[in-house]
């Protein structure tokens, strides 16, 4: 309550840019709607569980998705969960196409909507075969990028059109929701003989837009580091880039590291209790608690053989920027 | 005469004599040949032997049997005339001059024996020829001998010459016997019917087993009463246009293929046609006579124009080919005939024959050589009668069938609207059907396309008489042994029909064909109330997609077997649909998923998958919001238990309890279910004016208490100010303490 911006807001702002007042009137939301049975327990009893679960991200299970993406706190609660309640899907290892996912996503929150999804598995499959499988880390980080940053994407995304049609972003940023646009695969048909925007001037409207971005951000210094890799990259470039970027995921703070994201010991014990709780099962269940001895599932189907290709693809584009489509793309 | 040879022969006529032709010789059309006579007085040593190869054909059907043979033995007792009647017989020939009419058939011979007047027969009676009595000699034409009697022959046997067994390759010429009445050819090797033109007399010209292939060289002969062409080579029936009185026409073993140029023939009463090579029967017009006609083994597969034959009474079709009652039905429309044969033929082997046969055909009095009794008629009667019926239900079957196809057709039509997957052809096609309900083709092509093996099987009245359903109907509700089928939505409110208990514990496997899954949802508690023994659960069609969905199932009772067709619910093509089913159902243990049997290892697969996710969402939910989840899940199934309260208040308590149980038994999925789109939207409507509501209750508390804090703020910052100033003020006041001592006490007296 004593951070120094408190003295440079007036109190309202200050709790609404906080989010304490979506909180406070979803509490309030809650008891109205279940007041029944919160009155048999006691009010300071339910707004004592309520801000707990705030505090733990549980609170987000199977709301309405207006409330999940209302506040930054609760798009990471919901990736965390989805996280670990779905974890077990990929170190199964199984492929799973865009619409699986979706009613994944769906079983955590009921009107989650297939437009976030689809251009999450989008940034996975650069934006063509949207009916191909895709590992659960590659989805799950992509996703994490389009669902934490939805509102920072589109402007990036009109920012990338204008810069592609050459104009001055500076002057025409407007950060509304133009979804769409972005949709089309930005190389064809532009008068430019490379693909994609040039990096460093991308960055200077990136950081622009930060400055002034209301929603959350990446950190500057991360898109920063992106980008100066580079010299050109394309929309779909820097949205992998984003979602492969650790730094980011860290600072989002919501997943763990890539390496260690089929790792949840806590969980595992936890399902290793409860197979063994599995009816009539109980003494395969306890002979083979290893969870390595998973029955083999016939792993990558359709997907092996494209997948390396594709990623070998993805580094080429940020790598040096040119592409094959040099030659076909003159004026 | 030796009556007692003749009374052996005649008994084995009796066995052997049972068709081939029966010849009756209207003598009074021809009194002076009545005078004909012969006697059997010779016998040949060959004579048992001929027999048999002559009768061959007879021999055959022996067996058969003949009610119109006279039994023999007592008769030829009385009678040697009698016995020559049935030596006659004996070579296919029964010749009976009968005076009297035809009336008693089959016993004139007995009846009237004195008038009877038989005359020869082929081969027994009559000279033996031979070359003591003939002279054949050479004439002056190269190739045809020329046959000459002796005097005294001439006269013993004036009408009649006997010319069998003579190694004949051509008809010899015949000179100076013009009143030849009788000619035998018998067992030649005749290959060409000659030089018999100037035998104008002759009444009988017997050609059996000879090599001829064309009847030919009879045109002459218009006296010609019987022709035997038995056992030869021809091939067609033709020649016979001037033989307009012929009474006796046997052609059997030949080759003939087609019944034709016979229709002039009306005096003609035995027609044998047997062993040819006849596909069929027609062309019988004229036959105006025709009292028996012969066609056994052939290969006769129907039979048509016997209904022009107004005399005709014995039909002989055994060992053909005959394998429906249609392709013999004219049999039917004949009043005449009394004595048919079938044996032999598929026909007969069918269980239906003998019914079908005597109750489509009342005039018969022997079939297959079996006299017909009444009582068999009765029970042909009753059995056609069972069999109408039974073909009546069928009828009614294949038009509910029909029925039944054209609704789900429909159904699957509006379902294809609904679900926008015919763009614009199928409207109007749809209106089409609609406009003009009396175009029976436009209907009919349309469910072709979508059932091309069916619609062969149905005729065009059922199609006209079913039109008006299939534009009306939109949705079918059936019940099928132990399966209860809804197609359409609309089927969803027959469970609110009242089923019998029979049904309704019956019915243990349910399936839903083009209804939208969530409409299911609303209705699956009723179902669970209304069919508590469902445990098969089948979806087609029923747009299911998403995971969640199937949590509206665990609601159920029990479900032993669950088949989603991946026809319409694109959940199927999920990888990990049936491990979700399995972790949201496995309280009810299930069997089968689509078919499969459930494994161990498919439930130890599905914990691993999603174990987790109802360990969260069970251990890691609020309190509140478990309770209020849990509580929605329970206030739905009041819902429909409320509605239903007044009439089974006893059925709610046990519902009551069971919920409970439910509950109890997989409290940490329970918390996973589906609510409807349009429950869940109506909901986040509710949950949206709350918001509004408390967005505002809200602004306005935190607007106070900000304000409040603002102002307390204020005072913050003035209070030390404020509370020096006072202090001065007060100090100020009591500086000069005699004049203030002087106030206060001035103040007090004042006060009193």
């Amino acid at each position: 309550m004593l951070s120094p911006e408190r003295l440079a807001l007036p109190d309202y702002e200050y709790l609404a840019q906080r989010h304490v007042l979506t909180y406070m009137e979803d509490a309030v939301c809650q008891l109205l709607e279940n007041k029944e049975d919160i009155s048999q327990y006691g009010i300071a009893r339910f707004f004592t569980e309520y801000f707990n679960s705030v505090c733990q991200g549980t609170h987000i299970l199977f709301r309405e998705f207006s409330f999940i993406q209302a506040t930054p706190h609760n798009r990471a609660s919901f990736l965390r969960a989805f996280w670990r309640c779905f974890r077990t899907v990929g170190k199964n290892g199984d492929l799973l196409t865009m619409r699986e996912y979706h009613c994944l996503l769906q079983l955590l929150c009921p009107d989650f909507p297939l437009e976030l999804t689809q251009k999450a598995a989008r940034i996975v499959l650069m934006d063509d075969a949207m009916d191909c499988l895709m590992s659960f880390s590659d989805f799950l980080f992509a996703f994490q990028i389009q669902f934490y940053y939805s509102e920072f994407l589109e402007s990036v995304a009109a920012i990338y059109q204008d810069l592609l049609a050459g104009k001055n972003p500076n002057t025409v940023i407007v950060p509304t929701s133009s979804s769409g646009q972005h949709r089309q695969r930005p190389a064809l048909g532009e008068a430019s003989t490379l693909e994609g925007v040039e990096a460093s001037l991308f960055y200077q409207c990136l950081e622009n837009l930060c400055d002034r971005h209301k929603y959350s951000c990446p950190p500057p210094a991360l898109v920063k580091e992106v980008l100066s890799n580079v010299q050109r990259l394309t929309f779909y470039g820097f949205l992998v880039a984003l979602s492969k970027h650790h730094g980011i995921n860290q600072a989002l703070g919501a997943l763990p590291d890539k390496g260690d994201l089929m790792h949840d010991p806590a969980m595992d014990e936890e399902l290793e209790r409860l197979l063994a709780q599995v009816p009539g099962l109980v003494n395969s269940a306890t002979a083979n608690p290893e969870a390595g001895c998973l029955p083999s599932r016939t792993p990558p189907r359709v997907g092996s053989p494209w997948r390396p290709l594709h990623h070998a693809r993805k580094v080429d584009a940020e790598s040096d920027g040119s592409t094959e489509e040099t030659d076909e793309s003159e004026t | 005469m030796i009556p007692g040879k003749y009374r052996s022969v005649s008994g084995r006529a009796a066995n052997n004599v049972n068709c081939g032709l029966h010849l009756v010789i209207q003598t009074s059309s021809l009194p002076e040949k009545s005078k004909v006579e012969f006697k059997l007085n010779k016998e040949t040593p060959s004579f048992s032997g001929r027999l048999l190869q002559h009768d061959l054909e007879r021999n055959y059907s022996s067996r058969q049997g003949d009610g119109r043979v006279i039994s023999p033995s007592p008769r030829n007792k009385s009678s040697c005339i009698s016995s020559t009647t049935n030596v006659t017989e004996l070579c296919g020939l029964e010749m009976k001059t009968t005076m009297s009419s035809l009336s008693a058939f089959g016993d004139s011979s007995i009846q009237t024996p004195s008038k009877s007047r038989i005359r020869q027969g082929c081969h027994s009676a009559g000279p033996n020829v031979s070359g003591d009595h003939i002279n054949l000699a050479s004439s002056s034409m190269p190739s045809f001998p020329i046959l000459q009697r002796s005097s005294e022959e001439k006269i013993l046997y004036s009408d009649r010459l006997t010319l069998e067994r003579q190694k004949l390759t051509v008809c010899p010429i015949i000179d100076g016997e013009e009143h030849l009445r009788l000619l035998n050819f018998q067992h030649n090797f005749i290959t060409r019917i000659q030089n018999i033109s100037n035998l104008q007399r002759l009444i009988f010209l017997d050609l059996y087993d000879n090599q001829i292939e064309e009847i030919s060289g009879l045109s002459t002969l218009r006296s010609l009463r019987v022709l035997l062409l038995g056992k030869n080579r021809i091939k067609k029936i033709s020649n016979l246009e001037n033989l307009k009185s012929l009474d006796v026409l046997d052609l059997h073993g030949n080759q003939i293929t087609k019944i034709e140029n016979v229709s002039h023939l009306c005096d003609l009463r035995v027609l044998n046609l047997a062993r040819n090579l006849l596909s069929h029967v027609d062309n019988l017009n004229g036959l105006d006579s025709l009292t028996e006609l012969n066609l056994r083994h052939n290969q006769i597969t129907f039979v048509r124009d016997v209904d022009n034959l107004p005399c005709l009474q014995r039909l002989f079709l055994s060992f053909n080919n005959i394998s429906t009652f249609e392709s013999v039905c004219c049999l039917a429309d004949s009043s005449s005939l009394s004595d048919i044969t079938f044996d032999g033929n598929p026909i007969a082997q069918e269980s239906w024959y003998k019914h079908t046969i005597l109750q489509n055909m009342m005039q018969l009095r022997q079939l297959d050589m079996k006299r017909v009794t009444e009582e068999e008629r009765r029970m042909a009667s009753i059995v056609a009668k069972k069999e109408e019926e039974k073909k009546r239900e069928s009828h009614k079957q294949s038009l509910l069938k029909e029925k039944k196809r054209l609704t789900i057709n429909n159904v699957a039509r509006k379902w294809d609207l609904q679900q926008h997957r015919i763009p614009n052809i199928a409207p109007n096609q749809d209106r089409k059907v609609s406009d003009s309900p009396q175009d029976p083709s436009q209907l009919h092509g349309s469910t072709v396309s979508a059932f091309p093996e069916e619609t062969g099987s149905l005729d065009s009245g059922l199609t006209s008489a079913l039109q008006g359903l299939s534009v009306t109907d939109t949705h079918l509700v059936e019940v099928d042994g132990d399966t209860l089928s809804l197609y359409g939505s609309g089927a969803l409110e027959s469970l609110d029909r009242n089923w019998s208990v029979q049904t309704a514990g019956m019915v243990t496997t349910v399936s839903f064909t083009f209804i939208e899954f969530d409409e299911i949802v609303q209705v699956l508690p009723k179902l669970k109330i209304k069919f508590p023994n469902s445990l098969h659960l089948k979806f087609k069609e029923t747009n299911l997609v998403m995971l969640q969905q199937f949590n509206a199932l665990a609601q159920l009772r029990h479900v032993d077997q669950l088949t989603i067709d991946p026809q319409g619910n694109p959940v199927v093509n999920f990888t990990l649909w049936k491990y979700y089913v399995l972790f949201r159902l496995s309280h009810f243990s299930m069997q089968k998923i689509n078919g499969t049997e459930v494994t161990q290892n498919d439930m130890i697969m599905a914990e691993r998958l999603f174990g987790i996710l109802a360990h969260v969402a069970s251990s890691e939910l609020p309190q509140y919001r478990l309770i209020s989840i849990l509580g929605d899940a329970r206030k739905k199934q009041f819902r429909y238990l409320l509605e239903t309260k007044g009439k089974k208040p006893g059925l709610v308590n046990e519902e009551n309890s069971d919920s409970k149980r439910l509950v109890g038994e997989n409290t940490n999925r329970a918390t996973l279910n589906y609510t409807t789109r349009d429950f869940y939207n109506e909901r986040l409507e509710e949950i949206k004016e709350k918001k509004k509501f408390c967005k505002m209750y809200m602004e306005d508390l935190v607007k106070e208490a900000t304000e409040i804090n603002m102002k307390n703020e204020a005072l913050q910052k003035l209070w030390p100010q404020m509370f020096i100033e006072l202090v001065r003020d007060a100090v100020i006041e009591i500086r000069n303490k005699s004049s203030y001592m002087k106030l206060c006490l001035q103040q007090i007296t004042d006060q009193k």
